[in-house]
């Protein structure tokens, strides 16, 4: 039995040898990519690199900021005087508002105030939070001087990192979609029970959790977002659902979203999903007061 | 001087034993059978069609966009990569000439028809004890219903003098002699069944169970040590424990086990890394009856002395995150990259998002599963039980120091406890994870 166990020890000396040599070369994380920063005649005057939340905890004002990333991402919990619908706002802005093309907040702070077709005036950034809470979130307006709303644009405050007014971040809140294509809504009712159904419930329903919390957002029905959101238009829904749906589908990025339709079957689905029913918009008689309403509006 | 003349000539002579003794082997150690068998026999083909998915022999000789069992899969092993061989039925190319005793000797014996020994890859070892008549059937199968594809094999990339084949009979004849099924005592079928299964066909030691220095399965089949299926480290993966303790399988029911090997998750968790494509190419095919049997035996198997079942800690997590307390270290990685689908009380998402708490493949005995799957993703396998199969992606990106924060604060939350992962063990993954095996499979669609 000598010869076996030597056998056995030149072999693991050449596999320690092997071992080594394939293990040698030190790795690091990859360079964080980011996104050009441009100034008003979109020439690249920069970098933006999507900061790590533990950058808010050196901050002065991390209370504040946290508080306000909290508020994102657990909205109905944290609020429920003011949120009607299961929604939080993270569940429309991806990723506490980090993604491309899933309705970032990285540049939110400095595109606002501005002048806005849907109200026909000046929107500042308060009020356009407020837009959201009627309509997507089905509920009240918060106090536009309270802590909640200035914690809620401390967190974009701290996430636009320094980036001045006048400049933004070269990213997109959403990808394209082809509005030329008239929707199936037939095909849209297959395409979401095969694709949508799994987390968003056979009814529109959405998923809760042990606590009653969120967990996936109803799509319809009286715990959806109303009428006078933007999400319950066909294209916009389309371009939300080709770019940012579903999660969890690749390896790659960082939730792994979307790319998963064709535009056609993204259209198809919106079609279907916005258009089954869902609480009514009162204030909806204000709405482009000027004209230029979108052809996919609700009313 | 004398001394060292001596000692030359024992070795050389030693050598020359070893060395005799070893191309003697196809004549005496492993005997050709003579069986002849009816390879148009419908019945025959379509068990063997069921051994053949028991057996999961497309997991790795059919290589990624590759043609069926037409090889090419690199296998990491300390010495270098292995491909796995062309076994559709070309004559020239693969085992189109292979006779039932050609086939029989390489599948159970791990030998060639030209008497060279096979590497230990392919899990000749286990399949000694799958029976002959399903040998019989897996022949009948290959060679009248699996398509001929002309692939010529690709060597190894072992270097001399480990690259020499005739070392590998004392491998052998050290770890893979001739041995019958013994079912586990008791007279139990469905025990006996799933035995036979785990322990032979579906060869789930090959992964399962930890190995020797001379990279042989410390255990076949279940003994007193209870080393069996206690859980080995290959290619970056933690292959789990699977026995019935705490780390292993005491946290699962069986039917928790059925619905996890049958469609690849259940409730709590789900399957990533290579035990996906068992999943996916394997395990989902097995009946109900065979996947009843494997989670029977595999509860069966008893914990280890000083191993019982698992008590977790007190769950002040959730309460916690809740309360919007992201001070424990690693906590704030957390809620920034791992909420949005495993949630602040770590449950996930029943079927789709696999909860962390209580989830044994969190707190195991080693973290290299968790360390890979979070740094380079992972893909549940796509069965009709589900009409979605969900990924989960790959946060290679963030830093060693927030990874290993993050995956110590997963492995001592909601009540999991387990040993803390270190910025060194990111590391070492990394370097595993840059030299992962490229694969031969010109055939693949670019």
């Amino acid at each position: 039995m000598k010869k076996p166990a030597l056998l056995i020890a030149g072999m693991a000396v050449l596999a320690l040898g092997g071992w080594a040599a394939l293990h040698g070369v030190p790795a690091a994380a990859p360079e964080a990519e980011g996104y050009a920063i441009l100034d008003a005649g979109r020439n690249v005057v920069g970098r933006y690199v999507v900061p790590a939340d533990s950058g808010i905890l050196v901050r002065p004002d991390a209370e504040l900021i946290l508080y306000g990333k909290r508020l994102l991402a657990d909205t109905a919990r944290l609020l429920p005087d003011n949120v009607g619908a299961a929604m939080n706002c993270n569940s429309c802005h991806l990723g506490d508002g980090k993604i491309e093309g899933a309705n970032g907040y990285i540049n939110t702070v400095n595109f606002y105030p501005r002048v806005m077709p849907r109200a026909g005036k000046e929107v500042d950034l308060e009020a356009r939070i407020n837009g959201c809470f009627q309509r997507s979130m089905n509920g009240k307006p918060l106090d536009p001087d309270g802590r909640e709303m200035k914690a809620m644009i401390a967190y974009m405050d701290w996430l636009r990192q320094g980036v001045p007014k006048d400049r933004t971040v070269d990213i997109v809140n959403a990808g394209p979609i082809d509005e030329s294509l008239v929707p199936d809504p037939e095909n849209g009712r297959l395409v979401y029970a095969a694709k949508c159904a799994a987390c968003h419930g056979a009814d529109g329903e959405g998923m809760r959790d042990q606590f009653g919390d969120v967990l996936f957002p109803p799509l319809w029905g009286e715990e959806s977002f109303n009428i006078g959101a933007g999400m319950a238009r066909t294209y916009k829904a389309a371009q939300f659902v080709k770019w940012a749906m579903p999660p969890a589908m690749h390896m790659g990025g960082r939730l792994g979203q979307g790319g998963v339709l064709s535009d056609q079957d993204a259209v198809d689905v919106a079609e279907y999903f916005t258009h089954m029913p869902r609480p009514d918009f009162p204030a909806k008689v204000k709405d482009w007061p000027n004209g230029g309403k979108p052809r996919d509006a609700r009313y | 001087m004398r001394i060292v003349t001596y000692a030359l000539i024992a070795g050389l002579s030693a050598l020359a034993i070893g060395w005799g003794t070893a191309i003697s082997t196809p004549l005496w150690f492993a005997p050709k059978a003579k069986d002849q068998i009816d390879i148009d026999d419908p019945d025959l083909i379509s068990r063997g069609e069921y051994i053949a998915l028991a057996g999961d022999c497309t997991a790795c000789h059919t290589a990624p966009g590759g043609a069926a069992f037409a090889g090419g899969l690199g296998l990491q092993t300390p010495m270098g990569t292995i491909y796995s061989t062309n076994i559709t039925p070309d004559p020239e190319t693969g085992i189109g000439r292979y006779d039932y005793g050609d086939f029989e000797r390489a599948v159970r014996q791990g030998m060639r028809p030209d008497g060279a020994h096979l590497y230990p890859a392919m899990p000749y070892a286990s399949y000694r004890v799958v029976s002959d008549a399903d040998i019989q059937a897996l022949y009948a199968y290959f060679m009248s219903s699996v398509a001929p594809f002309a692939k010529e094999n690709q060597p190894t990339t072992i270097p001399w003098p480990a690259s020499l084949r005739w070392p590998l009979a004392w491998w052998n004849m050290l770890f893979s002699s001739p041995r019958q099924f013994e079912p586990p005592a008791g007279g139990d079928p469905v025990l006996a069944r799933g035995a036979y299964l785990v322990e032979g066909l579906a060869h789930c030691g090959a992964c399962h169970t930890p190995r020797g220095l001379g990279y042989q399965e410390k255990a076949l089949k279940d003994d007193d040590a209870g080393r069996f299926l206690s859980g080995s480290v290959l290619e970056g993966w933690y292959a789990k424990n699977l026995r019935n303790e705490d780390t292993g399988l005491s946290t699962w029911t069986e039917a928790e086990l059925i619905a996890f090997l049958k469609t690849g998750r259940n409730a709590r968790t789900a399957a990533f890394g290579s035990m996906t494509d068992v999943v996916q190419h394997s395990l989902q095919h097995l009946t109900d009856a065979d996947l009843t049997a494997i989670a029977r035996y595999l509860k069966s198997l008893p914990p280890r002395p000083g191993r019982e079942t698992w008590q977790p800690k007190q769950d002040e997590t959730t309460e916690a995150l809740r309360a919007g307390d992201f001070s424990a270290p690693g906590a704030i990685t957390y809620v920034e990259h791992c909420t949005q689908c495993h949630r602040l009380d770590g449950m996930g998402a029943p079927e789709i998002y696999p909860a962390l708490k209580g989830n044994s493949m969190v707190f195991a005995d080693d973290s290299s599963s968790l360390i890979q799957v979070t740094m380079a993703g992972g893909r549940m396998p796509e069965t009709p039980a589900h009409a979605m199969a969900f990924a989960m992606p790959g946060f290679a990106h963030l830093s060693d120091g927030d990874l290993a924060g993050v995956l110590s604060f997963i492995r001592n939350s909601w009540g999991n406890h387990a040993s803390e992962v270190t910025e060194r063990d990111i590391a070492r993954m990394r370097s595993e994870l840059a030299h992962k095996p490229t694969h031969y499979a010109p055939e693949a669609k670019q």
